[in-house]
């Protein structure tokens, strides 16, 4: 994440408290858009973020390492507590995009995750798009993000005009003023 | 319909331009940095275009103040600042310098749009006010570019999710010299950063009035875009209304309705204000819900449809939106408001004409196809209005009509030993310096009355010694703060408190009918104040028909 926003990285173990957010704006079909990251702690200790925290997100990328089978055996429990926590309205159409991250470690030598099971995966859970990225070098983080941002705005409803009700005044709708609050 | 659009960006001056001109009389270097002095109120946007019409200078001075209740006393206007007690003697003297020069350019955007919570200049603000979705998107920034601050809004989301996943709810956070203040109201946050010292409840009540002012624009029909689509973005929505916030959040440090709850009429002679409340009365056949006929803040009359009744806290809303919405001005408008006490899920339609300068009439109606009935309508109460002379007369008010403590009556006990005040100049300053040489009568500097059946208040004027607006900043947030402990739910409510600091003695009196807030010199004696604060109740009581709207009539429609 610190790759794509700030074009950095760092080789020092840090672990998420929480979360970390970063903002970025990208440009996709001549709109600007401001891309608002939320970057959720693996660590279980952390998991106490609860429902709200998902609400009203628009992709959710699921990245794992690809020389550790854990977290890869782990992609489907975090897909399923995602969808639980943030329920989206269509959780089968709900945008997922995959990254296979750390491929520079070992010049590759040491991957246990190979690229046909990774995709396996996403094609088994209705075509995730997915990217084989290097967060040290920035391979493939800037084409991940777009296509994490076309994902994103494919679900985008139709903008609907704002029309309130006005005041209806014969039908009694008359608010009494209230002394409650403040 | 009107954009409620006041602010132009292309006419808007270099943003980074220093807002401090319009201190330019307290001589400050012409490279004053203002981050260094970020006075709480710096983000403000001038709430109106003052156009050409300004002649005099007491008048450019008090406008650039924004009212005429909180502005110094005008030296030219009464002649009076010469005429003080000789400990004031120098700062009067002062006084004879040419009136500082209003400066119509200073810079009218002041969000700061290049900061974002990066930056060192936005970590140091007073007081920031956010609204965001619960979702963690950005709504609103008092300073700083919404979109850049889309991190900050995920991460005060995240923190009020967290305190809400436990079965709980965030009132506050304190660190250190900052309080963080949350207020959620269904999909909407509302958040303010603030190291004012300001008291949790007056700054909650600022963020209702925020979410109060939010409603006006849209009402409450926004959180059904939420429960459609939790993504749903809604700055949009707001788009062109940041001068109204600004002018919102400055008002927080300037005008009492904010905290009181209460209104404030522009005093004038009863005879006056009957001819305009028969006028509006009278149009009752335009379908009209209310009629509002105010001088910048200050109402001159106010009629409300059978049972249908005008909250404070909504006519200073809507008093708020039209004043900063430049476009109202420019011509009549006929806009859709939400009155958020009235009813906050939908919409009235608001006519809205500028007589003058700064008084206008403001009609409600629930039709939306009312707008020529409505010119029609006001097309006569201007004939009626201009016939009477009520325009006239509201300018000569807004220019002599405030109370000034230095008229406050002589106690009638001691009446044989001192002078009745109604004097020539001369004997009145005499009478004065014995009086005035601790600031005013038993050193009283200024007061508030609030008479809590009519929901109105009246404000004395700033004397010499609280003239500049940092002074004036500081005793309204000394009443804040006063007012909330006497208001404390957990100890209170109290009938009297007298506070002794550095800066001020503060008494305040509550009864069934009224509230008195009075700050004193320091080193005023008590029984003495007590005694002042008597004879403010009486003079209150006496100039009443005046100074307060009466019998709030109803139309019969």
């Amino acid at each position: 994440m610190n790759q794509y926003v700030n074009k950095k990285f760092s080789n020092q173990y840090k672990a998420t408290i929480g979360a970390d957010f970063l903002t970025k704006e990208v440009q996709f079909e001549d709109r600007l858009f401001t891309l608002q990251i939320w970057d959720t702690a693996g660590q279980e200790r952390f998991q106490s973020l609860g429902v709200a925290f998902y609400r009203g997100a628009d992709c959710c990328v699921l990245v794992y390492d690809v020389n550790s089978m854990k977290s890869f055996d782990n992609l489907n429990n975090w897909r399923e507590e995602f969808l639980i926590q943030a329920s989206p309205s269509d959780p089968d159409n709900f945008p997922f995009v995959l990254l296979g991250n750390k491929v520079d470690v070992d010049d590759g030598n040491s991957r246990v995750v190979s690229e046909k099971k990774a995709k396996a995966w996403c094609a088994s859970k209705g075509n995730i798009p997915y990217f084989e990225t290097s967060a040290k070098d920035g391979t493939n983080v800037e084409e991940a993000f777009q296509c994490i941002v076309k994902n994103a705005l494919k679900n985008e409803p139709e903008e609907e005009l704002y029309v309130p009700d006005t005041v209806d005044v014969v039908g009694g709708n008359r608010a009494q003023r209230s002394s409650g609050c403040c | 319909m009107e954009d409620p659009t006041g602010n132009n960006p292309s006419d808007a001056p270099p943003p980074d331009s220093p807002p401090e001109k319009r201190f330019a009389s307290l001589s400050l270097p012409p490279d004053f940095e203002i981050q260094e002095d970020d006075d709480d109120d710096e983000g403000y946007l001038t709430a109106v275009s003052r156009g050409g019409s300004i002649t005099s200078a007491t008048a450019a001075w008090k406008d650039d103040l924004e009212d005429a209740d909180v502005a110094p006393p005008s030296p030219s206007s009464s002649g009076y600042a010469g005429e003080r007690g000789t400990s004031l003697a120098s700062s009067a003297a002062a006084n004879d310098d040419p009136e500082p020069q209003p400066d119509d350019d200073w810079p009218r955007d002041k969000k700061h749009l290049h900061e974002d919570d990066t930056s060192a200049s936005w970590r140091k603000r007073k007081k920031h006010f956010f609204i965001l979705s619960n979702s963690g998107k950005p709504i609103y920034s008092r300073y700083g570019d919404e979109h850049k601050l889309a991190g900050f809004s995920a991460t005060l989301q995240a923190i009020i999710s967290f305190v809400e996943n436990s079965g709980d709810h965030i009132k506050f956070v304190r660190a250190a010299k900052h309080q963080i203040v949350f207020l959620v109201k269904g999909p909407i946050y509302l958040v303010c950063i603030s190291c004012t010292e300001e008291s949790y409840e007056g700054l909650r009540g600022q963020l209702e009035l925020m979410y109060g002012q939010m409603l006006l624009i849209l009402t409450k029909s926004v959180n059904r875009c939420f429960e459609k689509n939790p993504k749903f973005d809604m700055a949009p929505l707001l788009g062109g209304t940041d001068a109204v916030f600004l002018s919102l959040i400055h008002a927080f440090s300037w005008n009492p309705a904010t905290f009181l709850h209460a209104y404030t009429c522009l005093p004038l002679a009863q005879s006056t204000r009957q001819a305009a409340s028969a006028v509006l009365q009278d149009i009752a056949d335009s379908g009209v819900l209310f009629a509002l006929l105010m001088c910048e803040h200050k109402v001159i009359s106010l009629v409300g449809a059978q049972k249908a009744i005008l909250h404070p806290d909504d006519i200073f809303l809507l008093s708020n939106f039209i004043l900063s919405s430049e476009s109202f001005r420019t011509s009549e408008s006929f806009s859709p408001i939400c009155l958020p006490r009235y009813n906050s899920m939908a919409f009235l339609y608001a006519y809205v004409h500028f007589f003058d300068e700064n008084t206008y009439l403001t009609l409600l109606t629930a039709r939306s196809d009312a707008f020529y009935d409505l010119k029609d309508s006001r097309s006569r109460i201007q004939n009626v209005l201009l016939k009477a002379n009520v325009l006239v007369e509201v300018q000569r008010s807004l220019r002599e009509s405030a109370l000034r403590i230095e008229d406050l009556p002589a106690d009638p006990s001691s009446q044989s030993v001192s002078p009745p005040p109604q004097f020539s100049q001369d004997v009145h300053s005499q009478l004065l310096s014995s009086e005035m040489a601790i600031g005013g009568p038993a050193g009283l500097w200024h007061f508030i009355y609030k008479s809590i059946y009519l929901d109105q208040y009246v404000s004395s004027e700033f004397p010499l010694i609280i003239s500049n607006p940092k002074q004036q900043k500081r005793l309204y947030k000394a009443y804040q703060k006063l007012y909330a402990s006497m208001h404390d739910k957990a100890t209170g409510p109290h009938k009297t408190q007298f506070r002794r600091d550095e800066d001020y003695v503060l008494f305040c009196w509550i009864t069934q009918d009224f509230e008195l807030y009075a700050a004193f010199n320091p080193l005023a004696d008590k029984s003495q104040a007590i005694k002042v604060c008597n004879r403010v109740c009486q003079w209150i009581r006496d100039l009443e028909n005046e100074i307060f709207v009466y019998g709030e009539s109803t139309l019969s429609w």
